[in-house]
């Protein structure tokens, strides 16, 4: 056995692939992706159910039965108040459901734009979603970097076997670049980036909080509707079939309102149980840069392996020349 | 002071300390209770609002609906040594309990919650102080389970056996991270 530079070789491709392969395995540790992967992973999975237009579109219906309803309401309590009587029934009325509909223009205004801009990030969502697991994306440096320090290692103690290892070394090269392409990570990634801006201001302690005011807030309202404004119009004198025909809105809210509550806290539930997994993915580097990642190691890998060789060669032409310039060193002697 | 005047004060002293230790000693001795704490009119659950204030319940019976009025279900209330689970299926279709075994499924914001122990509670009483291993408590609403179990304390009138208890538990997780669940159960003890 010779070591590398005894057969002519230079060490620093050599070493230059080892650093590549510690890189490589180093920066999944170093950036905590074997625990921050998993809760990209998690947080995909969680938003999933609610991440179609299906179900976006949902919420906003969800949405349109509490406006309208309170659109109708007020106009059904104004109605009523403009009769001596129907004021008596109403009046008490009039300042809790006009506090419920200042909170629901807040509320709209706020939770109707998050919708809006949920569903024109879905596009981002499902380019993130298309991707391989987040849980694979530590393993994919991992691997190729602990091949590549292998085959240096290889190169280094044995320097013959470094012909043919060079070759692996070419190959693991051309599937770093390779992949981001196989995987479109470069229309992708910045997909992912974008939905992570957009999720920035959403997925905050801060805005959950707002988001749980306002279910309490439509909770009360809800009630105020169902146990209060519907009893007090029957109470002025509309039927049933008066009150759906002027206020149909009211009715619908009272239909639709367990299902809203169906809708709305799970995705309560999601967005307040992925805080932790969302900052957790947006401390790793922007996902703009992850082909990158892939590609710049992967081009220096093949350049090192080939170029390494190339050297090699050329040395050998210059002996050869040298030789023929110099019998002596041909061994004659 | 003499040395003699100083071990008359040490035992004085050590005396006084001793003798109600030894007098109150066997009555402050934990005993178990086992039965089953019915839940009685005054029992509630309160949510408190993560920023202050509590989530009124506009389905509450009480006048002030910040109050979510409970009482004891079919199975009679909270069966000690006893886990008290949600059947299977644990909710309708519409997200309502069917956990009715503690408490009466009870409405809040339009949806019925019930309340499973998934762990034997344990309960012992200390004079007229109890205390209760309840930290597997949980709520179920809108097919969601919260934990809301904690250590609780009370008190036991031996009497007439009416007991209070009452605890607080801030949520975890689930649309209602933050909030805290303030309970308090009051009613008879029948012991077993």
């Amino acid at each position: 056995m010779k070591p590398v530079g005894a057969l002519g070789h230079r060490r620093w491709p050599l070493a230059v692939l080892a650093v590549i392969g510690i890189g490589l395995v180093v920066a999944p540790l170093a950036f905590g992706m074997f625990s921050k992967a998993p809760d990209g992973a998690s947080m995909m999975t969680s938003f999933s159910p609610f991440m179609t237009t299906h179900r976006l579109d949902g919420f906003q219906a969800d949405m349109a039965d509490v406006g309208n309803a309170v659109t109708q309401g007020q106009r059904a309590i104004h109605a009523t108040g403009r009769t001596p009587a129907g004021a008596r029934i109403v009046t008490h009325l009039a300042p809790q459901f006009g506090a419920f509909a200042r909170q629901w223009r807040a509320v709209n205004s706020d939770m109707g734009g998050m919708l809006v801009t949920i569903k024109a990030n879905l596009p981002n969502y499902q380019a993130v979603v298309a991707l391989p697991s987040f849980r694979l994306f530590p393993w994919f440096f991992l691997i190729p970097g602990a091949i590549l320090l292998l085959l240096a290692a290889a190169g280094l103690v044995r320097a013959a076997a470094w012909r043919g290892l060079r070759w692996v070394a070419v190959v693991i090269g051309v599937a770093l670049v390779l992949a981001p392409v196989a995987f479109q990570m470069f229309s992708r990634a910045p997909k992912g980036a974008r939905m992570m801006s957009t999720f920035k201001p959403i997925e905050t302690l801060h805005h959950l909080r707002r988001i749980q005011s306002y279910f309490s807030d439509m909770a009360v309202g809800q009630g105020l509707v169902q146990l209060d404004l519907v009893p007090a119009l029957r109470h002025s004198g509309l039927s049933a079939s008066q009150i759906q025909d002027r206020y149909p809105a009211l009715n619908t809210l009272d239909a639709n309102w367990v299902h809203i509550l169906n809708d709305m806290t799970p995705m309560i539930a999601a967005m307040s149980d992925n805080i932790t997994n969302y900052q957790a993915i947006s401390s790793l580097p922007s996902f703009r840069l992850f082909p990158w990642f892939f590609v710049l190691p992967g081009v220096i890998v093949i350049v090192i392996a080939l170029l390494g060789d190339t050297r090699r060669r050329r040395g050998a032409a210059d002996r050869g020349r040298s030789n023929v310039l110099n019998p002596v060193n041909q061994g004659v002697t | 002071m003499t040395n003699p005047f100083k071990l008359r004060l040490i035992a004085v002293t050590v005396a006084a300390m001793a003798i109600p230790m030894v007098a109150t000693g066997p009555a402050l001795a934990a005993q178990q209770l086992n039965g089953i704490f019915h839940i009685g009119a005054g029992s509630y659950i309160r949510m408190g609002l993560p920023n202050g204030g509590f989530f009124k319940n506009p389905y509450s019976k009480d006048a002030n609906k910040t109050y979510t009025l409970i009482a004891s279900g079919p199975g009679g209330g909270i069966r000690t040594n006893v886990v008290q689970n949600a059947p299977s299926p644990a909710f309708t279709a519409h997200g309502n309990s069917r956990a009715n075994s503690i408490i009466t499924p009870t409405n809040f914001t339009g949806i019925l919650f019930g309340v499973i122990t998934t762990v034997p509670p344990t309960f012992s009483l200390s004079g007229d102080t109890i205390t209760g291993h309840l930290r597997h408590l949980y709520a179920q609403w809108n097919k969601q389970t919260f934990l809301q179990g904690n250590t609780v304390y009370g008190t036991y009138d031996s009497r007439n056996h009416h007991y209070v208890l009452s605890w607080h538990t801030t949520v975890q997780g689930g649309p209602f991270v933050g909030y805290i669940g303030y309970w308090r159960l009051q009613g008879t003890f029948s012991p077993s």
